[in-house]
Order: structure tokens, then sequence, then C-alpha cells
């Protein structure tokens, strides 16, 4: 009797532990799904993974500024039974859009080069590039010319002749 | 930093007519505009003496010279005449010329190429603006 009573006071630990247990992933993963959907909602943190492990929440993935960054922290603070954020986003600014500055420069290159018809130029990002050949006493009038277009660079590959 | 210390007398002149200097991806970026074309041409000369064929790449110098509308600019083409163009653009017909060293009138900036201009015969029309230089 005393031997059946133990065995069964060890089969309900076991499964009061076991359910401990499992309740325990139940929960992390519960609270993982609430706190990716809200970060989901979000464009702004569309690069944003959480994962939940012990009711602590870790962020990774990228975002495009510091704000964002810190806006995802108190999104998923936010969210219940999470107990804290590690935040391990990393903040990666996009690529700057140079696609105006490009068409002003574009719209402007004809008037520039056009006295100077032995040089050619080609624009990308910002960046106006100088191939051809060019008489050493052109060369200031055409740089002045260029550099008024407000370049990111100008990169000279002219052949400078006497 | 090196790049201000390579073009240290640049910057420093620019420090003193409060232009607007910044440094990007290893170029060295200095704009704004200055009260006459002397301090313009002296920046572009100091370029120069550092960089005589302008080819390291690492220099945007775009300085403008202040200039008021009804003011006086003066032709400075190497030798030829300078076109007077019906409209802001080289596609435009030319509808007069004016003689190097001609001093003339400023009506209005058109943008930052094409300035509208008055020449001495009454003509109007318009000429780009890296061959004028305001007369003070």
């Amino acid at each position: 009797m005393k031997a059946l009573r133990l065995l069964f006071v060890v089969t309900l630990i076991l499964a009061f532990g076991v359910g401990v247990t499992s309740c325990n992933q139940v929960n992390d993963a519960d609270i993982q799904s609430a706190a990716q959907e809200l970060l989901d909602a979000n464009p702004e943190l569309a690069g944003v993974t959480v994962t939940v492990q012990n009711k602590v929440a870790t962020l990774t993935g990228t975002v495009s500024d510091d704000s964002a960054k810190s806006y995802a922290e108190s999104v998923v603070a936010g969210v219940k039974n999470v107990t804290s954020v590690v935040n391990q986003v990393e903040v990666i600014p996009p690529a700057p859009d140079y696609s105006a500055l490009d068409a002003s420069i574009n719209a402007a290159l004809p008037d520039a080069l056009k006295d100077h018809a032995t040089v050619t130029a080609t624009v990308q990002d910002g960046v106006i590039t100088l191939n051809g050949e060019i008489k050493e006493r052109d060369l200031q009038v055409l740089m002045e010319k260029l550099n008024a277009l407000n370049p990111v660079r100008v990169e000279n590959y002219l052949t400078v002749k006497k | 930093m090196v790049l201000r210390e390579k073009y240290k007398e640049l910057v420093d002149l620019a420090r003193q007519n409060n232009l607007l200097i910044s440094e990007s991806g290893n170029v060295l970026k200095v704009e704004g505009t200055v009260p006459n074309a002397d301090v313009k041409d002296r920046m572009w000369d100091i370029y120069k003496q550092i960089d005589p064929h302008f080819k390291s790449n690492d220099l945007v110098l775009n300085i403008k010279t202040a200039v008021r509308d009804g003011g006086k600019v003066r032709v400075v083409t190497q030798e030829s005449r300078l076109n007077i163009r019906k409209g802001p653009g080289t596609d435009q017909p030319v509808v007069g010329k004016a003689d190097k060293g001609d001093v003339i009138t400023l009506i209005s900036k058109a943008n930052d190429q094409w300035w509208l201009v008055r020449d001495n015969d009454g003509e109007e029309g318009y000429c780009y603006s890296q061959y004028l230089e305001p007369v003070q």
C-alpha cells in the first residue's frame, strides 16, 4: 500500500513537472507569435524577428534607423508576459537615392559640355565620370562648370593636352 | 580629416567666407556663395596648385559669386564671343553675342546655369552663367 502511494506521488510529480515544462514552452511560443504579430503590423519593423525563451524576448534583424530599433523594443516590451527584451537589431541606413540629382546633372550636362566636344561624361549616383581629352587651358573652365552642378564627385580620366 | 589637411589653405579660406565644408566617402565638399569673383578665383587657384589637372577626384568646389538682379556682370570667355540665347539652353537659338570683357546687365537668374541678361545694345537673352563674372 505504501509502495503504491509512493508510486502515485512519483507519478504525480513527474506528470506535474512535465506539465509545467510543456506549459512553459507553449507560453513562450504564444508570447513569441503575439510579439511577432505586433512587429509585422509595422512596415518599418518588417525586418525584425523575435524569439522568446523563458519569457525573455530577443530581437534580431535589421531596420533603417535608431528610432525604429528602439520602437521595436518598446513594441515587444509591451507584450503580455514578456519580462525583458534583448535588442540585437542592427541599424543599416538605406542607400541614398541619387535619382533626382542624376536627373538634374544629366539635364545640365549638354550645356556644360557644349564647348568641349572631345569630352564625354556619364553620371551615376551623383558621380560625374569624364573621359576623352582636353586642352590644359580649357580644363579649369570645364571643372568649374561641372562642380557647379553639385555632383557627389567628379572622376576625371581626361587626357590633358598642352 | 586627411583631406582637410591636404586642402588646408582652401579650407581656411572657405571658413573665412562661411562656406559649407563637408566630407563624405573620401570627398571633401566646399560649397556656398562668396561676395566677389576674386575669392572664387583664389579658391580655384589654390585647388589648381594642389592638383594641377584636377585628377585626385576628392574635392567638389561648388562656389557661386553673389550677384543681385540688376547688377553688372563681365563676360569672361577665353577668347570667343559669348552667345546670348533666346531661352535657357544650348538648344535655343542665338539672338546676340557679347564680346569678351564686355560688362552687361544681369536681369535675373533662370537657374544656376542660365542667367537672363541685357547687353549694351539693349538685346536681352540667356547666357551660360559660368562665363559671367559679377562686377563689384
